[in-house]
């Protein structure tokens, strides 16, 4: 590849105070403009690997680099990778006390010091694109879970990230609203943002995946292009979860 | 006789819908009907008790003649013109929130410049301001000013109304300033200083008292407590153990022991200045005895907020303290909004135990006049009196709160929009 390494996760292992070693070794790189689609049976730590890449989860052993910075303990190296990296959750995380508006334009405001209405002219643009402009002046609690999860799509776009990852973003919706949410991930992919998405969504991870990675018992177990993983995976972990899965 | 056509068609009935489900309510079978007369027999009996002790038996003397001491105790005569200032500016004050409150309602709602509740609570203030100045057997000039003030407050509250949709947006933040400003001068009118003569703290008494020892002490243990219930989950370790010591010590302390140990120790503790009285020793204990509980009420509301809500604020990029200011605080407050004003009101209530430390509150103002032996054996009638005023306090700081917490609450929207339908 000659596109730069946006992410470069090598020999992560992290336990929980409790003891339990939820990653044993955990390896990814992902290149710019590419969409890494991370699946896996539960509790195989694709969560919890996919939260070390912007420090919500720290670890113990191994190195992260994202966007050319190291992570580690220092505070200041942490933000100054989250404001490069956007994050969509499982439960949305929508602001309830804001509008969809401030929601979306709040931290560009507050982190990047923006104008205001400068930011809120963006926001406008960015909920217009994901198909939310009427509802700017509502609060999440009054929208759909599949129109909160754009909005909070939007609202990772509009501080204009390089890297964007989703923690099963259609996990918690009802099955007529995932596709809505995907056709949003499938355009950004489109445009060129560089991606790692943990999902179940096979045919999301088919179409739009550039590389789908397996985890299994908190290790990356293998990585390959979608048609190869979905027809001949190479790894006896990989046919068994395909096989579950059906 | 069977009401199920009532039932169906209750805009064709003779008798009035509400009136018929009152009956279906109290007397839907004989028991009911039974506990319902006999509950109806002993509220009138006691009611009319109440009645002819208030206006036979009881005598209000004791309440007419030491009027001025129960509001302001010992406030030098030729001062109080200052307190009359101050009530006038807090009339006014109140009349220009409340009008605006209504003015401006939330973007995502409509309001009304004048909703039915408004009117009854002028119609209230009114036959208050009326009646009490009366009963008292004030003198005509005194009546004249609380009628003249309450009047303002009515005007200035239609004026805020009717005009305050012409306010502009970016003005309306400046709101927010009014109180903690007519705070300071309310302290400046109450002391003296500024070319004001001094008012020494041991010369305020009664009603003045109290309100001063307790919005003090509720100003200052609120930000106090949302720190303390903030250090409480800190991740440093000193902070965390310093807020919980804190707490429960101050928690398993009874207060009026915490009021004896401040009025000999807090003048070594705080610096020179900040407590140079017994008035101010003990405001502050109310402050930091407050703080605790404050902190435990703001601690449920921070409990009660999603951790993923600091993950998205911190993954956006906002640094702790933003997402704190930002975030969290504003929805942990709003959650602890009605346990923290029941901890206001317990405070409010609080301020009787100064009586025990020799303060002359309103408590400390009725236990001397009840032992004067002019006014013997009349505890009853200042009790009572007592009793109202605190209600009167407390039912107001409730009805803010209630007020506060409807505007703050996203949840509500839905709701409030159909009631305005409806």
């Amino acid at each position: 590849m000659t596109t730069p390494l946006m992410i470069e996760a090598r020999g992560v292992e992290k336990w929980y105070p409790n003891g339990f070693q939820a990653l044993r070794g955990a390896d990814l790189s992902v290149h710019q403009g590419e969409v890494v689609v991370i699946m896996g049976p539960s509790g195989s730590g694709k969560s919890t690997f996919i939260r070390t890449f912007n420090g919500l989860e720290d670890f113990q052993k191994g190195s992260i680099v994202v966007d050319g910075i190291t992570l580690s303990d220092d505070v200041r190296q942490i933000d100054a990778i989250r404001r490069e990296v956007g994050m969509v959750f499982q439960q949305f995380n929508l602001f309830p006390h804001l509008t969809v508006l401030e929601n979306v334009a709040l931290a560009p405001v507050l982190v990047r010091r923006r104008p205001k209405a400068e930011v809120q002219q963006q926001a406008l643009e960015l909920l217009d694109r994901v198909g939310i402009q009427h509802q700017a002046h509502k609060y999440p609690g009054q929208l759909s879970g599949g129109q909160q999860q754009r909005v909070a799509i939007a609202r990772s776009l509009c501080m204009e990230p390089r890297i964007m990852l989703f923690d099963e973003p259609t996990s918690a919706l009802d099955p007529e609203m995932v596709q809505e949410v995907l056709a949003v991930m499938q355009e950004l992919a489109r445009d060129g943002m560089t991606m790692v998405v943990v999902s179940h969504e096979v045919r999301f991870a088919r179409q739009v995946a550039s590389r789908v990675a397996l985890m299994a018992d908190g290790q990356v177990v293998e990585v390959a292009p979608p048609e190869q993983f979905f027809t001949a995976p190479g790894h006896e972990r990989s046919r068994q979860f395909l096989s579950q899965i059906g | 006789m069977s009401a199920s056509p009532n039932l169906s068609h209750p805009q064709r009935t003779a008798s009035p819908p509400r009136l018929h489900r009152l009956r279906r309510e109290l007397f839907a079978s004989p028991l009911d009907g039974l506990i319902t007369i006999a509950l109806v027999a002993s509220l009138a009996a006691a009611a009319t008790g109440f009645l002819h002790w208030a206006t036979t038996q009881a005598r209000w003397a004791v309440i007419q003649a030491n009027s001025n001491l129960f509001a302001i105790g010992r406030y030098p005569i030729e001062q109080q013109w200052r307190l009359w200032l101050l009530v006038t500016l807090l009339a006014a004050a109140t009349g220009l929130s409340w009008g605006l409150l209504r003015a401006w309602p939330r973007a995502d709602r409509r309001g009304s410049a004048w909703p039915p509740n408004d009117t009854i609570a002028a119609a209230l203030l009114t036959a208050i301001s009326f009646y009490v100045p009366l009963a008292l057997h004030a003198q005509a000039g005194i009546q004249m000013r609380w009628w003249a003030i309450t009047a303002l407050l009515l005007l200035v509250r239609a004026a805020a109304g009717r005009w305050g949709p012409l306010v502009p947006r970016q003005l309306r933040p400046l709101l927010a300033l009014l109180w903690p400003v007519l705070y300071l001068i309310g302290m400046v009118l109450i002391s003296g200083g500024l070319g004001l003569m001094p008012v020494p703290p041991a010369e305020w008494g009664g009603l003045l008292l109290t309100l001063v020892e307790a919005s003090f002490a509720i100003l200052l243990c609120f930000p106090l407590g949302v720190l303390l219930a903030l250090g409480r989950r800190s991740a440093l370790p000193l902070l965390r153990w310093g807020s919980v010591v804190y707490i429960e010590f101050i928690r398993g302390a009874p207060l009026i022991t915490l009021l004896f140990l401040g009025q000999n120790i807090l003048g070594f503790l705080l610096p020179g200045g900040l407590a140079p009285d017994r008035v101010w020793r003990a405001a502050w204990v109310l402050t930091f005895f407050a703080a605790a509980y404050v902190a435990e009420a703001v601690r449920s509301g921070l409990a009660a907020l999603p951790p993923g809500q600091l993950e998205a604020a911190r993954s956006l990029g906002l640094n702790l303290p933003q997402s704190l200011m930002h975030v969290v605080l504003p929805q942990a407050l709003r959650v602890a909004l009605p346990a923290t004003v029941g901890q206001f009101i317990t405070l409010l209530q609080d301020t009787t135990l100064l009586s025990l430390i020799g303060l002359l509150d309103l408590l400390g103002v009725a236990r001397t006049v009840m032992a004067n032996p002019a006014f013997l054996g009349r505890n009853a009638e200042v009790y009572l009196v007592l009793a109202i005023l605190f209600w009167c306090c407390c039912a107001a700081l409730g009805l803010g709160s209630r007020a506060l917490e409807h505007r703050l609450n996203p949840n509500t929207v839905a709701l409030n929009t159909s009631a305005h339908k409806a």
